[in-house]
């Protein structure tokens, strides 16, 4: 184990991006990480809202076509080695809103997120529960931490 | 040597911006400050970004069907909208709901009423920067979400009404009532603790005091609606004119300075009012069946409902063609309220225009709709009445 990687196992920085779903995925997450009942810091994992400091990249919701250029961007501005969590069944595979125009083609729902970044782990369920995000981080994690 | 002239003084207006995706806002929306000196002279909210059209997936879809997707609207107050959407078919059908579904109803919104109100408590002291009231909020919150879960199946996504009464998951067995009572018990000492601590902490209270202030006269004018109108002191509560809470005894609370101290006050004592309402429910369960399948679908021509939900007045409107939905209209408290965030934002420090809009509780999600503001007395479509209604 590098010095590198021991360090950062100390510290996992979660980025909890929110892309048009319908807020219960997305309370479910932050109470997993920050509530008393489940607290994932108590594991080294931690909330971050800076992508410029963050390890790993939740995701949330089906992506909608005006999250589309932000959600790449937030991306973009992590710096390497990062995992990208797609959490919840919108963000996993579009959920209920993925044929929202029926037949007729839309270009208002862009997901799943795989359509938009690759995803490295995908937690089920509608909404997610604390239990599984946290299950869904560490099952990343080795990608993390073997990165170099 | 030339000499040095200072720069003449002056007030410089500038315009901060936020979002849509930003730290200090969990939902994605956009917000510009037009700030001088650090006060904040206007406030701009524009939202959009999530509008994924639930109005559009529902038509055409069969309304058992519809029902469950309006579950889908909002992930804070899920059963709601399906009570809601439910009522709406109901009331077109003439179905009669069984007393018992009636009651389990009512336990259900009001155990959702208590986890939204302490989701905004533990928002709002985040907002204020006290993160170990917020942790209390949310430590008291998992005992109505393991009560949620432990009725609905499932910790966010538990609506539990179906057209003719509720679904069989959520009857109510001994154990169960126990253990509702328990929490009750449990929530009502916790919060009483959290809101004597709170009222008692001097520097919480200079922060908020004051803050966001929204006066009732601009209250009704902008058409706010739930808890955030009754904080200006305005006595208007659905649930008085609904059939369900006709045998249920509970107070209006109303608070009357209409700042942040005034808002999240009045979430603290309608949770008492909610605690009040479940026992009552408890006490006075009848007995007999859940639902009544007896029904028969038929076309309907509109169909409006309208509830009290924990951020105020949700209506649902929809018209039934051969058992499927059409014309969906839906529209969430937040919606309304926008107004409001915007106004309390007005001539309040930088600091605080946070503060200002999440003690109004927005929830852009549920918010997202296709909308269209009609000038009644003109009858045309105008865009600007959500702005002039402020200036």
């Amino acid at each position: 184990m590098s010095l590198k990687t021991h360090a950062r196992s100390k510290a996992i920085h979660i980025m909890l991006v929110y892309t048009g779903g319908c807020n219960g995925c997305d309370i479910e997450i932050v109470n997993a990480v920050l509530s008393p009942k489940f607290d994932m810091e108590q594991y080294g994992v931690f909330l971050t809202w800076n992508p410029r400091e963050a390890d790993i990249l939740v995701v949330t919701g089906p992506v909608t076509h005006d999250n589309k250029e932000p959600l790449i961007d937030i991306y973009n501005a992590i710096p390497n080695p990062k995992l990208v969590v797609a959490a919840g069944a919108c963000a996993v595979m579009g959920g209920v809103y993925k044929n929202c125009y029926g037949d007729i083609p839309s270009e208002e729902i862009e997901g799943p997120v795989e359509n938009v970044i690759p995803v490295d782990a995908k937690v089920p369920g509608c909404a997610v529960r604390p239990q599984d995000v946290l299950a869904g981080v560490v099952a990343a994690l080795p990608h993390l931490l073997n990165a170099d | 040597m030339e000499e040095k002239k200072a720069k003449k003084q002056e007030i410089i207006e500038t315009e901060i911006q936020m979002g849509t995706v930003h730290p200090a806002a969990l939902e994605p929306y956009r917000v510009r400050f037009f700030v001088e000196d650090e006060i904040i002279k206007d406030a701009e909210i524009t939202i959009g970004v999530n509008h994924r059209g639930i109005e559009r997936i529902m038509e055409g879809l069969p309304v058992e069907k519809a029902n469950m997707l309006t579950e889908k609207i909002c992930g804070i107050c899920s059963n709601a909208h399906t009570w809601n959407s439910v009522r709406t078919a109901e009331i077109g059908l003439g179905v009669e709901v069984p007393d018992r579904a009636v009651y389990i109803r009512v336990i259900v919104e009001e155990l959702e009423r208590l986890q939204s109100h302490l989701l905004y408590l533990g928002h709002g002291c985040e907002t204020l920067a006290h993160e170990t009231f917020s942790m209390r909020a949310f430590y008291i919150r998992e005992t109505i979400m393991d009560l949620l879960g432990m009725i609905g199946g499932n910790r966010v996504q538990y609506g539990c009404s179906i057209i003719g009464g509720v679904r069989p998951r959520c009857e109510l067995d001994d154990n169960r009532i126990r253990k509702i009572l328990d929490g009750m018990g449990l929530v009502e000492k916790n919060v009483a603790e959290f809101a004597d601590r709170f009222v008692h902490d001097s520097i919480v209270l200079s922060r908020i005091t004051g803050t966001g202030y929204i006066p009732q006269e601009q209250a009704l004018k902008l058409a706010i609606t739930g808890p955030t109108l009754r904080a200006t002191g305005v006595k208007r509560d659905l649930r008085t004119d609904m059939y369900e809470y006709d045998n249920f005894d509970f107070d209006i609370i109303t608070q009357d300075t209409g700042d942040v101290k005034a808002q999240l006050l009045m979430r603290v004592f309608e949770i008492f009012e909610s605690i009040k309402i479940v026992r009552q429910a408890i006490r006075d369960l009848p007995e007999g069946k859940i639902t009544d399948r007896s029904w028969e679908m038929i076309d309907t021509g509109l169909i409006e409902s309208y509830i009290e939900i924990p951020r105020g007045t949700l209506y649902h409107s929809y018209a039934i063609e051969d058992g499927r939905v059409r014309h969906s209209i839906v529209r969430t408290p937040s919606m309304t309220n926008i107004g409001a965030m915007q106004y309390a934002c007005i001539d309040n420090h930088i600091t605080d225009g946070q503060l200002c809009i999440v003690q109004c509780d927005p929830c852009f999600t549920c918010s997202d709709r296709a909308i269209e503001v009609y000038d009644t007395k003109n009858n045309k479509l105008d865009k600007s009445i959500l702005q002039s209604n402020i200036h």
